[in-house]
C-alpha cells in the first residue's frame, strides 16, 4: 500500500533546477533508500516533502491527501517526521524535553493552564514525560536523559533526533545523513537501530546517506538520484550494479581526457616564478622565471623520486565543534606530483585540506610544507610560504571584477608576479576582465579561483571539488589546466567527485574512508581496477567484508581473511605497502595474497 | 499542583513578605523609585518571555509600556473609569499592539527583526505619544493627570498612597514571576524555547509557528503593558518621556546584562535601571575624603550601562543573573557530590 506518493515534482530556485520530475512511491512499512552525488537534490526533496520548501511544480501525496497547501506543523501533525543533516536539536533543552516537545506538540491544553499548572496540564506533562523516557530507553539513551541536548557527542545527538522524531508517533520518517559523522562501529550500531524501530514503532522510512554500507544494509529498496532526476531504482543488489549509478557517483570514464589534454591546449608557457626564498632543492627547479611546459615534466618526476615530500602530513586530526571528522591522516606530496584524493562524501576529505590550509585547526598531528612546520600557523601565513587552496564553492567574491579579484590576489601575498600571466593561461578571463565574478559562468569562476591560486605562484596547490556543478566538457578543459600547472613545477593536491578524471591527472591517489585513510595507490592501478574503487562509493552486500576484500580477491577471486586485509590496507606503512603492491606487480599476483603468504612466514 | 508549583508559589510569596517592607522607611522619591524598578521590572520580564524563552527581538518593549500607560489614563481620566478597568484597557492595547509587531515576525529575525522594532518604538515616541491628532488617547501636551484612584477599594494615589500602589505592583510582579516559570516548565514553554533553538525543527515536529510566535508577541507586550499602566498612578501624570525610544533600548541593554533567560533577572534589572540613576543624581556629587571634589552626573549611568553590557558579554556571556545561578547550583551539586562519593568508603 502506498503511504507516499510524489509525483513529477520539481524545484527551481532562479535558474537552479535542483528537482525535476521526480516522482516516488514509498509503501507502508517500507524503508526506501535516497541515495546520488552531491547536490543531487536529496535534500531538497527532503524539504518539498516536510513543508520547508515548497516545490515548484508536481505533487506529494500523503495517505492519500495532498501535501500542497499544508504547512510543515500541520504535515507533522498527519505523521510525518524528520532528522536534519546538520543536527538540529534544541541545544539549550534536555534530551528529555526533546522528546517531550513533539509529543505533545499540536498544544492540545492551553497556555493559560500551562502557566497555572492546573491538574490536566499535569497528567499531560507526566504521560508525556514517561513516553519519552520509553523511547529515550529503547534507543539505549537512559544515560542522557537530563543532560542538554547541546553537550552531547554528535553521534549522540543523531540518536536524539531519531528518537525525536519517534516521539512524534510519526507514520513516516525521513532520515537525512544519520550516519554522517559516525564511524564504521557506529554506523553498524545504527542500522541494528533503524531495524529495531520499524519494528518496535511500525514506522516507515525514507534514508538520505552517503554511507552506502548502511543504505545497502537496510532499505529495501533503493532511489538513485543524480542532477535532479530519478537515475535508477531497484532493490539494493541491482542499484549497486548498476552501470548508470557507477558512472553518477565515479564520473565517466574518458579515456580520451589525457591522450587529447597535450594537443588542446596550445603550449601553455606561463606562469612567472620570481625566485622566491630558496629553500631547498626543488625550488631551484621553481625559480626558473619562464618554464616550457614540456620538458619541465620528467625533471619534476625526478624531482618528485627523490628528495624530501614537499608536503608531509602525518598523524593529523580535526573537526568541527564536538564532532571529529578526520583522524590519523597521513599522506605527502612531492614536489611536482599530482595527488588525488578520492572518498565517499563525508569521508573528510574537504577536512583534510582545510586542516592543512590552516582554516581550521589541527586537533593533533603534524604538518610540514617545504621543510617547515606549519602546524598550527595562520592561513595567510601558510598562503604566502606557498601552499594555494581553492576551497569548495571557490571562496570568490561575486561583486569583485575578475581583474579586480586577481590584483587583489598580487597585493596580499605580495607576489611578483604580473597580472597578464594569468590572462595567457585563461584568454577567456581576458575578455572578461571588467566583468563582476558573479555573474560568470560556473566554469569561468573556476577559472578565476585557478587563476587567482596561480598568480600567488604556488608550490602547492590544493583544488577541493573543482568540477563541482559544471558541465562534462568544461571540467575536461579544467583538467587539462591541472598538465599544465604539474608541467611548470606545481604539485595538486586534488579532491574531485569525478573519480575517473582525477585518476587521468593524478599520479597517486589516497582513498578516504570513515575520517581516514584506507588506501594508497597509484593512479595506474586503481584506473586498471575500478572495483577497489566503487567499493569505497557504493559499499558491497556482505558490509564488513566490503571494499578491503575486494583489493585482495581482484583478479583471481583468492579471498584473504577480512580482519587481516583490514591491517593490510589500514595500519600498513605505505613503504611496506608500496613495496607489496610493486612485487604484486611483478608476479602478477593480489597483494592481498602477498602479504597472507608473508604473514604466514611470520607465525612459522 | 505538582510540587514544584507549591515551591515556586511559596517561594513567591516569601519575596513578597520581605520585598513589601522594604521601601516603608524610605522617603518619598525612593518610594517612587521602587514601584518604577517594578514597572521596568516588567518591562524586563516581558524580554524573558520575548526574546529569552521565544528567542524574538524587540527594541520597543517601553512602547506597549507607554501604550498601556496612555491606555489607562485615558480610562481614568476622560472616560472616568475605575483604575481597575484603565489597566484593562492598559493592557488590551498593548497586547493588541503586540500582535501587530509580531505580524513582520512571522518573517523577520535577528538584526532586521531589530530595526523593525526599533522603528515601531520611533514612530509611536515622534508620531503618536507627541502628536496632536492623537490628543485624545495622550492627553494633549501636558499628558493624563490621575489624582485620586482606588483599586478594588485600596486607595492607590500617587500623592497619599505610593506604598499602596507599590504592593499591588509587587503582588502583581510576583505572580507573574511565577507563572512565567511555570510557563517555562511547561509544554507551552517548551514550544517557545523550542522556536529559539532551532525554527525549522520546531516546524517539522508539530510546532506552528504562527501561533506561537504571535502568541510571544501578544504575552510580552501585555506584560509590558501591565506595568506601564500603573505608571500614572505612581507618577500622578502620563508623559511621553519615560517611554521613548531609548528607555526601550536600555531595557534591552539591562536584560541582557542581568541575564535575559532568567526571571529574577527582571527584578534585579528593574532596580538598577530606576534606583542607580537617582542615586547617582543624589549622591553623585560632592567632596571625597575632604579632598577630592567630584560631580558624576546622571549621563553617565548610560555611559556605564554600556560598559557594564561589553564587560559582560565578555565575563559573564549568560548575564549576571545567569552565571551566579550556574555558580550557586554547581557548588550546591559539588556539597551534594562529595558525601555521596564518601559514603561507599
Amino acid at each position: 500500500m502506498t503511504m507516499l506518493r510524489v509525483r513529477d515534482v520539481g524545484m527551481r530556485f532562479g535558474g537552479l533546477v535542483a528537482l525535476q520530475g521526480v516522482s516516488l512511491d514509498l509503501n507502508r512499512g517500507e524503508i526506501l533508500g535516497l541515495i546520488g552525488p552531491n547536490g543531487a537534490g536529496k535534500t531538497t526533496l527532503f524539504n518539498c516533502i516536510s513543508g520547508l520548501l515548497n516545490p515548484t511544480e508536481g505533487s506529494i501525496f500523503f495517505e492519500s491527501r495532498s501535501l500542497r497547501f499544508a504547512p510543515p506543523h500541520e504535515r507533522a501533525r498527519r505523521g510525518i517526521a524528520r532528522t536534519f543533516q546538520n543536527l538540529q536539536l534544541w541545544d539549550s533543552m534536555t534530551v528529555l524535553e526533546n522528546l517531550e516537545l513533539p509529543i505533545d506538540a499540536a498544544g492540545n491544553r492551553n497556555t493559560l493552564s500551562d502557566a497555572l499548572g492546573l491538574p490536566f496540564s499535569h497528567y499531560a506533562e507526566r504521560a508525556a514525560a514517561e513516553r519519552a523516557r520509553a523511547i529515550l530507553h529503547v534507543l539505549e539513551l537512559d544515560p542522557f536523559v537530563n543532560r542538554l541536548a547541546g553537550d552531547l557527542p554528535a553521534g549522540i545527538q543523531r540518536r536524539v533526533e531519531l528518537g525525536r522524531a519517534i516521539a512524534m508517533r510519526p507514520k513516516l520518517v525521513l532520515l537525512d545523513e544519520p550516519a554522517a559523522g559516525l564511524d564504521a562501529g557506529e554506523t553498524e550500531h545504527l542500522a541494528e537501530l533503524l531495524r529495531t524501530v520499524r519494528e518496535r514503532f511500525h514506522v516507515s522510512m525514507l534514508l538520505v546517506d552517503h554511507d552506502m554500507s548502511l543504505v545497502m544494509k537496510v532499505c529495501d529498496y533503493i532511489y538513485v538520484l543524480d542532477f535532479g532526476k530519478v537515475l535508477a531504482r531497484g532493490k539494493p543488489a541491482e542499484v549497486r550494479n548498476d552501470s548508470k549509478v557507477i558512472a553518477a557517483y565515479l564520473g565517466e570514464a574518458s579515456p580520451e581526457l589525457s591522450e587529447s589534454g597535450a594537443e588542446t591546449v596550445e603550449e601553455p608557457t606561463i606562469i612567472v616564478r620570481s625566485s622566491g626564498p630558496v629553500h631547498d632543492g626543488e625550488s631551484a627547479e621553481a625559480a626558473a622565471t619562464v618554464v616550457p611546459a614540456a620538458s619541465s615534466e620528467t625533471e619534476s618526476q625526478v624531482l618528485a623520486a627523490r628528495g624530501e615530500p614537499l608536503l608531509e602530513v602525518t598523524g593529523l586530526a580535526a573537526g568541527y565543534g564536538r564532532l571529529e571528522v578526520i583522524r590519523d591522516i597521513a599522506l605527502n606530496v612531492h614536489a611536482g606530483e599530482v595527488v588525488a584524493c578520492i572518498g565517499a562524501n563525508g569521508a573528510g576529505k574537504t577536512t583534510t585540506l582545510r586542516a592543512i590550509s590552516g582554516v581550521i585547526h589541527a586537533r593533533s598531528g603534524r604538518v610540514r610544507f617545504a621543510g617547515r612546520n606549519i602546524t598550527g600557523s595562520r592561513p595567510e601565513a601558510i598562503a604566502r610560504m606557498g601552499l594555494a587552496h581553492i576551497p569548495e564553492g571557490r571562496g570568490l567574491f561575486p561583486r569583485l571584477s575578475v581583474e579586480d579579484t586577481l590584483r587583489l590576489a598580487l597585493d596580499s601575498t605580495g607576489s611578483k608576479a604580473h597580472i597578464e600571466a594569468a590572462y595567457d593561461v585563461f584568454p577567456r578571463l581576458q575578455q572578461r576582465r571588467r566583468q563582476a565574478v558573479g555573474t560568470l559562468s560556473g566554469g569561468e569562476q573556476q577559472m578565476v579561483a585557478m587563476a587567482r591560486a596561480i598568480l600567488a605562484q604556488p608550490r602547492l596547490l590544493m583544488l577541493d571539488e573543482m568540477s563541482q556543478g559544471l558541465a562534462p566538457t568544461i571540467v575536461q578543459q579544467l583538467f587539462q589546466m591541472i598538465h599544465v600547472f604539474r608541467d611548470q613545477g606545481i604539485a595538486v593536491l586534488l579532491v574531485e567527485q569525478f573519480v575517473q578524471s582525477a585518476l587521468q591527472v593524478a599520479d597517486r591517489a589516497y582513498i578516504f574512508e570513515h575520517g581516514s585513510i584506507a588506501h594508497e595507490a597509484s593512479a595506474a592501478e586503481l584506473r586498471r581496477d575500478r572495483k577497489l574503487i566503487s567499493g569505497s562509493y557504493l559499499g558491497s552486500a556482505s558490509a564488513g567484508e566490503e571494499t578491503a576484500i575486494e583489493v585482495a580477491a581482484n583478479g583471481n577471486g583468492h579471498v584473504v581473511h577480512p580482519e587481516l586485509m583490514e591491517t593490510v590496507s589500514m595500519r600498513m606503512p605505505a613503504e611496506i605497502k608500496r613495496a607489496l603492491e610493486e612485487r604484486a606487480e611483478r608476479e602478477g599476483r593480489p597483494a592481498g595474497a602477498i602479504a597472507l603468504e608473508l604473514l604466514e612466514e611470520v607465525k612459522k | 499542583m505538582m510540587p514544584g508549583h507549591i515551591v515556586r508559589f511559596a517561594v513567591a510569596i516569601v519575596a513578597f513578605a520581605i520585598l513589601a517592607r522594604l521601601p516603608v522607611g524610605l522617603d518619598q522619591a525612593f518610594q517612587f523609585d521602587a514601584a518604577l524598578a517594578l514597572i521596568w521590572g516588567f518591562g524586563i520580564l516581558s524580554l524573558v518571555l520575548l526574546t529569552g524563552y521565544a528567542g524574538q527581538v524587540s527594541l520597543c518593549q517601553a512602547t506597549f509600556a507607554g501604550v498601556a500607560a496612555y491606555g489607562a489614563g485615558m480610562t481614568v481620566s476622560s472616560m472616568h473609569g475605575g483604575y481597575l478597568l484603565g489597566i484593562v484597557i492598559g493592557v488590551v492595547f498593548a497586547t493588541i499592539l503586540g500582535v501587530i509587531v509580531g505580524l513582520p515576525a512571522l518573517r523577520l529575525h535577528g538584526i532586521t527583526l531589530a530595526i523593525v522594532t526599533l522603528g515601531i518604538a520611533l514612530v509611536f515616541d515622534r508620531y503618536v505619544f507627541q502628536d496632536h491628532i492623537f490628543d485624545w488617547f495622550t492627553g494633549g501636551t501636558g499628558g493624563w493627570q490621575v489624582t485620586s484612584a482606588d483599586l478594588l477599594g485600596i486607595k492607590v494615589d500617587s500623592s497619599q498612597h505610593l506604598l499602596a500602589a507599590y504592593d499591588v505592583l509587587l503582588a502583581l510582579f510576583c505572580l507573574v514571576s511565577v507563572l512565567m516559570v511555570n510557563l517555562h516548565q511547561s509544554g507551552a514553554g517548551r514550544r517557545l524555547r523550542a522556536i529559539r533553538d532551532s525554527e525549522v525543527a520546531a516546524s517539522t515536529m508539530g510546532v506552528n509557528l504562527t501561533r506561537y510566535k504571535l502568541l510571544a508577541f501578544a504575552m510580552s507586550a501585555g506584560i509590558a503593558g501591565l506595568g506601564g499602566s500603573f505608571y500614572p498612578l505612581i507618577a500622578g501624570s502620563v508623559s511621553p518621556q519615560p517611554f521613548w525610544v531609548f528607555t526601550s533600548l536600555q531595557l534591552a541593554a539591562i536584560g541582557v546584562l542581568m541575564g535575559v533567560r532568567y526571571v529574577p533577572a527582571a527584578a534585579l534589572g528593574g532596580l538598577f535601571m530606576a534606583v542607580v540613576p537617582d542615586v547617582l543624581t543624589r549622591y553623585g556629587h560632592g567632596t571625597f575624603m575632604n579632598r577630592f571634589n567630584y560631580d558624576i552626573s546622571f549621563d553617565w549611568f548610560q555611559i556605564a550601562v554600556g560598559v557594564l553590557l561589553i564587560l559582560q558579554l565578555i565575563l559573564l556571556p549568560d548575564g549576571v543573573w545567569g552565571d551566579m545561578r550556574a555558580k550557586l547550583l554547581h557548588a550546591r551539586g559539588a556539597a551534594q557530590r562529595k558525601p555521596a562519593r564518601e559514603a561507599p568508603a
